[in-house]
């Protein structure tokens, strides 16, 4: 992998930065019209995913060369994908998100690493998490739980926790109330305890792609000797890891389920029933990567051909990966389920939401960055009225709590599995 | 080439180090611009590189840095959302400050009641729209669409777009504006003049606003414009555009006041009288030939691939042998969109009358599948918003548009034969992509009230492909050729090519137009405002004599035209 | 050495050239108080040959030139010299209408052709423009329309200068050379024609809006030798409405709704001493009237031209009562005491004789500015205090309030008549108007049009502006010889 792979799309790149915005025909206020946070805090255009991709071409053409501001704009970034979205509206040949997560893999090839990320990644190598904790202390949150140990027996579903979910003791009940969810609904499933490790996404996203498709290795290989052929997992992050990077980079073929899309099934085959009402007004953060980056992977191997002379489209068809069909829908259908709840929408939301600001490794290279983007989300979620922003991602959930109590907002943050667990 | 490091420093001072860079891969975020493969040396992506970007966050900063170029004798260049070569630096080696106006981002206020909204240079179209719709105004987006600053359109470029015919273009829509000249002055033109607000554009007594820009601004060549107000039309739908469906082909439902259709003409004598009738019988909103720049032979099959989320563009390779759609290439092959707006059930009633009356007067008629619901939605949404501009891209990566030339539906349907015959003579070298001939697009009307249209040729090149984009260049100089064979002035292929001359050769070819009266004012109004210099060539000057001292002959029988 | 006088006898003829008491004392004074000034001689040009050797010899001979299209009276002060050894240019023999283009809805005509010339004309082709309110029958089109006086049609008046568009210009410097589209082609109107040109976008040339340096100059920056100007149809059905109110401020939400809606042609508001003087035919009329008429209307004109001219009038008609009824006010089909008639023949004639703000004592001083139309109640008021406080009898005060560029600008004014024979009359007049302009500049009034001492009342105040326009007045006319003294020149 070498910038030059980049090449064709930065020259086709053709400097309309509508990489910067959500989709113009979703802009519904001055205020929430803005699609990257990573431009609107490093204002410079090389903070844009077009403006990325001139810094590859001007980096491989020789004009520039690395320096610590450049640096700075490729890795200052969560990766949320929405430029890709707004980029794909009109661009059929264009991948701005591949080749981001590309560049990135490429100054980290070449040596051009964050010192700041050091350390994350040497807890990743040791303790195979993305938290820095000991690798002994992770399945506690299950306590006193019974659950099947699939390091010793055997099951088709694995339920996967994820590193923030394990390790983040605020955050923790909700993967025991998933686990809670699964066993009233009668599933065979089983955790992998100590032994599960980490997805590997966030080291991916963080241009490791080395350490990435060691844990990836570890979790399908560990997975295949239990016998598993689908995850549940409570992690966005997660889901996004199994379903669309260990498919293209590790050839797996694990069916992968988020726990949001599991109750929806359950719920809608009857088998769910929610008795109390919950009375609140929330509002739902879609997490990048079950939203707009949860789509269905279709394995693609083919090459470039030109149609009309000179118009661009692939031998075979490329799949097209642009947020129209992400799970959006799920967990919008969970919330409605739940009596006495009312759902109110923010003005960016399934493939135009704001991120949270965790993703990419910025909430560990980046803290300010990392709490402006969740910040500014928050802003967002409280123009809605709602007691509540609620989501189904730890890494979201995470950022936001670090957000509201650093501002004592009152706005509280939810994960859906909480409020499913208060209307059982 | 870096800039003197006190100059730096001093606009560090002004504007924070976080908002000032001389990084090279950073400053060449900024040199890299649409169509310089045209122009530059072997094709490069890049324009000549700024020396350093700056990002002030408001007008008395602007004038600061400013006042720091004159000392230093650095050239600048402002730029809000820019897209164009020319909105880069111009000429290599030569120090110069861009301006990167993202900072200034605000709506100032919305006077609802007096129809005005006061904005900062990096307010785009999308942005405005979305407020002021909510109190049931709006504006004519441009053209280029929603991405684009809404006061650079006003106060620097063209400004003009599908709802110019009603609404004006943004040229009629400016009222006050704020200046800060080339030399550092600040100066703020019509009633905010003289303190009165910002509600008039003329005046006092001649407009002051007359030397800030014509038919084009100075895109960037004088100075920076730092505030301007811009008119509000009345608007009869809904307080939100709600979008629906699945991307890309987002729907909007055609409110009860409005009606959506696509117009076709059997030829262009039949467009041109259609265009006639609808500027006589003053009804229609939003009128503009936009789907035909995906090209005649295939935009039916691309525009109904691309609102199916489920397809790609291997699709479109199959549908435009799809028996079912031929009809559609028949009727779509001359046609343009028309979003008719009323102010209640009965006037958008009878505006239907109308326009049932124009269709049968001159021959045309609505473009069958296109007017279907899902299509109509898909319209309504697209012409509303213009937020798909960046389709003008979408088969791979190159654009560039040709012809252009400015006129009555007469003048225009004068030039569109040849310069289809011209086109489709072009793609034969399979360098260009291949939609067929015609591909042109343009406004209803670039005046309101009608009476002035034009028609640009959508040249698709691979910008990553030296023999595509040779192939595209190669066009633009033919399209000069053809365009005097059929005695019409060069299109605006000209002045995209003019991109990459030298001074000289520019000031040449200036000097050749019937009238130099322009060259020489702008000549001295660049001296007044710009007396250092420090704005480039967009501001259209001559030196004194230039064309005496060169030897030039002046062409003072034919129309040379420059295009917008 | 030739004299002055042979020097413009050699360039407009003998027969051209008038240097007489009684010519010389016609143009040395106008309706207005600015200071009477002989010229020396008034020419008459009769093309633009003539028109650019007179500008030509003009700087050579260091002559000031002051150009006139109209016929008297004159109101402004801009047609009186203001130095010494000026010369009139009296632009009334150039009276061609060079072309009207009905397919592109354009009359291109020379300076000296009046609104009683015009009108007839294009509707002989089924067309008119947009007017303003009463012309006189000697009113130059192309100057009403370079000094940017009010038009009547809102929805038409996309931007002030509207309905004028491009100019043929001999600039001060002698260059003639065409604004607009014109600006881009060869210096030939001819020539633009047959290449199909048909100077209708008022833009450019370039980066610069030459046409608008003209307007509002006062024929300091060029003497346009013509001027294309946009056409409409002639509706096939035309009527009026009022819409009557007690008080100025019962009527202003109506207004902004209507002209938001752009449903309408003409729109505009007057008081009804305003309504009287305009309709009544005599002097004692008009007190008839102003008795009957309310104290202030809105006149709604609505027409339908093109398809189904009465349907379209129907529909606007019922959006016009929709709007009263929202807003409390009533729609009449007339007003007490006049006829939709006799408002209809009115409204689409010149003015009778005498010009109608002469009519009631013989000498009428006008006040006028710019505003938003929700300023507009509180400069009446202020015009009205201040006027009684110097024993104006207020019931004469003629306002007229014309909306225009789509209503975001209004244009208001005032007439105060009064007898030019009584002395102490005049002295009063001169005292309000004096006062009044400076408590309106104080309040925020936007002169826009700055005659006479309004020029000193506005540029002294407004440095950029007088910074701007003495650069673009030192390059278009660098020895200074059209009409100086006037604006900030």
């Amino acid at each position: 992998m070498s910038l030059e792979d980049l090449r064709l799309d930065a020259m086709r790149c053709t400097r309309c930065a509508y990489c910067k915005w959500i989709p113009f025909d979703l802009v519904k206020s001055w205020r929430f019209s803005k699609g990257c946070p990573s431009i609107e805090y490093g204002k410079f255009h090389s903070y844009s995913a077009g403006g990325r991709l001139i810094t590859a071409l001007s980096l491989m053409d020789g004009r520039s060369t690395v320096t610590e501001k450049v640096i700075d704009t490729v890795f200052k970034c969560t990766l949320c994908g929405q430029c890709d979205v707004s980029c794909k509206m009109c661009r059929y040949d264009l991948e701005p998100l591949a080749d981001m997560r590309e560049l990135r893999s490429t100054f980290v090839q070449d040596g051009h690493e964050l010192p700041q990320l050091q350390p994350v990644l040497d807890g990743l190598r040791k303790e195979f998490n993305m938290l820095g904790q000991s690798k002994k202390q992770r399945g506690n949150w299950i306590a006193d739980l019974q659950v099947k140990d699939l390091t010793k027996e055997k099951a088709k579903i694995v339920f996967h926790a994820g590193c923030r979910y394990s390790f983040d003791g605020e955050l923790g009940h909700v993967a025991r109330t998933a686990v809670k969810i699964l066993q009233k609904a009668g599933v065979d499933f089983g955790i992998m305890g100590k032994q599960e490790n980490c997805c590997g996404g966030h080291a991916y996203d963080m241009g490791y792609q080395k350490d990435f498709r060691t844990r990836a290795d570890f979790n399908l290989k560990a997975w295949t000797e239990a016998g598993v052929d689908t995850v549940i997992t409570p992690c966005s992050d997660c889901y996004f890891a199994f379903k669309r990077l260990y498919t293209a980079e590790a050839g797996s073929t694990i069916k992968v389920i988020h726990m949001v899309e599991f109750v929806d099934q359950l719920i809608k085959a009857g088998q769910l029933k929610f008795t109390k009402p919950v009375a609140m007004t929330v509002t739902y953060h879609d997490p990048c990567h079950l939203g707009r980056q949860g789509e269905e992977y279709v394995p693609w191997n083919g090459k470039e051909k030109k149609i009309f002379g000179q118009a661009v489209c692939y031998e075979p068809p490329r799949p097209r990966y642009n947020g129209a069909f992400g799970i959006y829908e799920p967990p919008r259908d969970v919330l409605k389920a739940i009596p006495g709840l009312e759902l109110v929408e923010m003005e960016r939301i399934k493939e135009a939401g704001w991120c949270c600001g965790a993703g990419g490794g910025a909430s560990q290279a980046y803290p300010e960055f990392s709490r402006w983007t969740a910040t500014e989300r928050i802003e967002e979620a409280k123009s809605t009225g709602a007691d509540a922003i609620v989501s189904a991602c730890p890494w979201c959930e995470r950022n936001f709590l670090d957000a509201t109590s650093a501002d004592g907002t009152k706005m509280k943050v939810l994960d859906i599995m909480e409020l499913v667990e208060q209307a059982l | 080439m870096e800039i003197s490091r006190d100059a730096y420093r001093a606009i560090e001072d002004i504007v924070g180090p976080d908002n000032v860079t001389d990084d090279p891969a950073l400053l060449d975020s900024y040199a890299f611009e649409v169509m310089a493969e045209t122009v530059r040396p072997n094709q490069s992506h890049f324009m000549p590189r700024p020396w350093a970007t700056v990002l002030p966050g408001s007008t008395e900063e602007v004038q600061a840095v400013t006042k720091v170029c004159n000392k230093y004798k650095i050239k600048l260049k402002p730029l809000s959302t820019g897209w164009y070569h020319w909105a880069a630096p111009l000429t290599d080696n030569e120090p110069t400050v861009q301006f990167d106006l993202r900072r200034m981002n605000r709506i100032l206020e919305i006077d609802e009641k007096n129809r005005f909204a006061i904005i900062e240079p990096y307010v785009i179209g999308a942005q405005l729209q979305a407020e002021v719709i909510k109190r049931g105004l709006n504006f004519a987006i441009i053209g280029a669409g929603s991405s684009c600053s809404v006061l650079a359109g006003a106060c620097a470029y063209s400004g003009v777009g599908p709802g110019a015919f009603n609404m004006g273009g943004q040229a009629e829509n400016l009222l006050g504006q704020e200046w800060v000249t080339p030399g550092g002055d600040i100066i703020r033109t019509g009633s905010l003049s003289s303190g009165c607000g910002w509600f008039c554009s003329e005046g006092p007594g001649p407009s002051l606003r007359a030397v800030t820009r014509g038919v084009l601004g100075s895109r960037g060549g004088l100075g920076t414009f730092t505030k301007c107000a811009i008119k509000l039309s009345h608007y009869p739908g809904p307080p939100i555009m709600e979008a629906q469906g699945r991307l890309p082909g987002y729907r909007m439902p055609i409110h009860e006041n409005f009606r959506v259709y696509s117009i076709g003409a059997p030829d262009w004598d039949a467009w041109a009288n259609c265009y006639h009738e609808i500027y006589d019988n003053r009804i229609g909103y939003i009128f503009h030939k936009q789907f035909g720049f995906a090209g005649a032979n295939i935009a039916p099959a691309m525009w109904l691939t691309y609102i199916d989320p489920t397809k790609t563009m291997n699709d479109v390779e199959t549908a435009v042998h799809d028996p079912e759609l031929q009809e559609v290439f028949k009727e779509a092959r001359i046609s343009f969109q028309f979003v008719m707006a009323g102010n209640s059930t009965d006037d958008i009633q009878l505006q239907d009358k109308i326009l049932d009356a124009i269709l049968a007067n001159t021959g045309c008629f609505k473009v069958k599948r296109y007017c279907e619901k899902d299509f109509a939605e898909f319209t309504n949404m697209y012409m509303q918003r213009m937020g798909h501009k960046h389709c003008n891209y979408m088969w791979v990566g190159g654009y560039m548009g040709s012809w252009m030339q400015w006129g009555t539906p007469d003048f225009v349907k004068g030039y569109a034969p040849a310069a289809v015959a011209a086109f489709d003579r072009d793609q034969k070298s399979h360098l260009l992509v291949e939609c067929g001939g015609d591909a042109l697009m343009g406004p209803g009307s670039a005046l309101p009230g009608g009476g002035q249209t034009a028609l640009e040729q959508f040249v698709s090149y691979d910008s990553a492909d030296n023999a595509s984009i040779k192939a595209c260049i190669k066009h633009m100089e033919d399209a000069i050729v053809d365009s005097r064979a059929i005695g019409y002035p060069p299109g605006k292929e000209s002045i995209y090519l003019q991109v990459g001359w030298d001074q000289e050769r520019v000031f040449d070819a200036w000097a050749k137009m019937p009238q130099q009266f322009i060259f020489n004012f702008q000549r001295k109004i660049k001296a007044a405002f710009d007396p250092n210099n420090l704005g480039d060539r967009n501001y259209q000057w001559l030196p004194e004599d230039w064309a005496e001292k060169r030897k030039v002959e002046t062409n003072k029988e034919s129309h040379v035209g420059l295009g917008h | 050495m030739k004299t002055k006088k042979e020097d413009l006898i050699a360039i407009v003829g003998a027969e051209n050239v008038a240097d007489d008491a009684q010519t010389l004392e016609s143009y040395s004074r106008d309706q207005s108080f600015t200071a009477p000034r002989k010229p020396w001689f008034v020419v008459r040009p009769k093309n633009s040959e003539e028109v650019t050797a007179l500008v030509i010899w003009a700087n050579e001979s260091q002559t000031a030139l002051v150009p006139v299209s109209s016929g008297a009276p004159h109101f402004h002060g801009d047609t009186v010299p203001s130095l010494p050894e000026a010369v009139i240019v009296d632009l009334s023999r150039m009276k061609a209408i060079k072309r009207i283009d009905f397919r592109n809805k354009v009359v291109v005509i020379e300076p000296g052709v009046t609104y009683s010339e015009l009108e007839p004309a294009l509707a002989k082709e089924g067309l008119r423009i947009s007017r303003p309110l009463l012309p006189r029958e000697n009113k130059s089109v192309i100057a009403s329309l370079l000094e940017r006086q009010p038009t009547l049609i809102p929805r038409f008046n996309y931007s002030l200068p509207e309905p004028l568009r491009g100019c043929g210009v001999v600039w001060g410097s002698g260059e003639l050379a065409f604004t607009g589209e014109a600006g881009m082609g060869p210096l030939s109107l001819e020539a633009q024609w047959e290449a199909g040109g048909a100077q209708i976008d008022p833009k450019g040339p370039m980066s610069t809006d030459l046409m608008r340096l003209l307007t509002g100059a006062q024929g300091s920056m060029g003497i346009v030798i013509w001027a294309s100007i946009k056409c409409e149809l002639i509706p096939g059905v035309h009527k009026y409405l009022f819409v009557p109110g007690e008080k100025l401020e019962d009527l202003i939400d109506f207004c902004y709704k209507l002209e938001r809606l752009r449903v309408g042609d003409e729109i505009f508001l007057l008081n009804g001493a305003q309504l009287a003087t305009m309709l009544g035919p005599q002097p004692g009329d008009v007190q008839v009237l102003k008795q009957d008429l309310p104290n202030w209307v809105v006149v709604v004109g609505l027409a339908g031209a093109a398809y189904y001219p009465q349907e379209r009038v129907d529909v606007q008609e019922k959006e016009v009562k929709k709007l009263g009824s929202e807003f409390g006010v009533k729609i009449l089909n007339a007003v007490p005491g006049v006829t939709n008639a006799e408002v209809v023949s009115t409204m689409a004639a010149c003015s009778s004789q005498p010009y109608w703000k002469l009519k009631l004592k013989g000498g009428c001083q006008d006040i006028f500015f710019l505003t938003t139309l929700d300023k507009s109640a509180q400069f009446v008021k202020t015009v009205f205090t201040v006027a009684e406080a110097l024993k104006y009898p207020t019931s004469d005060i003629g306002v007229y309030i014309q909306p225009q560029h789509h209503g975001v600008s209004q244009h208001v004014e005032f007439n105060l008549p009064y007898d030019p024979a009584n002395l102490k009359e005049v002295a009063m007049v001169k005292e309000v108007y004096a006062k009044v302009s400076e408590a309106l500049i104080e309040q925020g009034a936007y002169f826009s049009r700055p005659y006479g001492a309004w020029a000193d009342l506005v540029y002294s105040r407004d440095a950029t502006a007088t910074r701007v326009l003495r650069t673009v007045k030192d390059i278009v006319d660098p020895k200074n010889v059209l009409n100086p003294g006037k604006l900030c020149f």
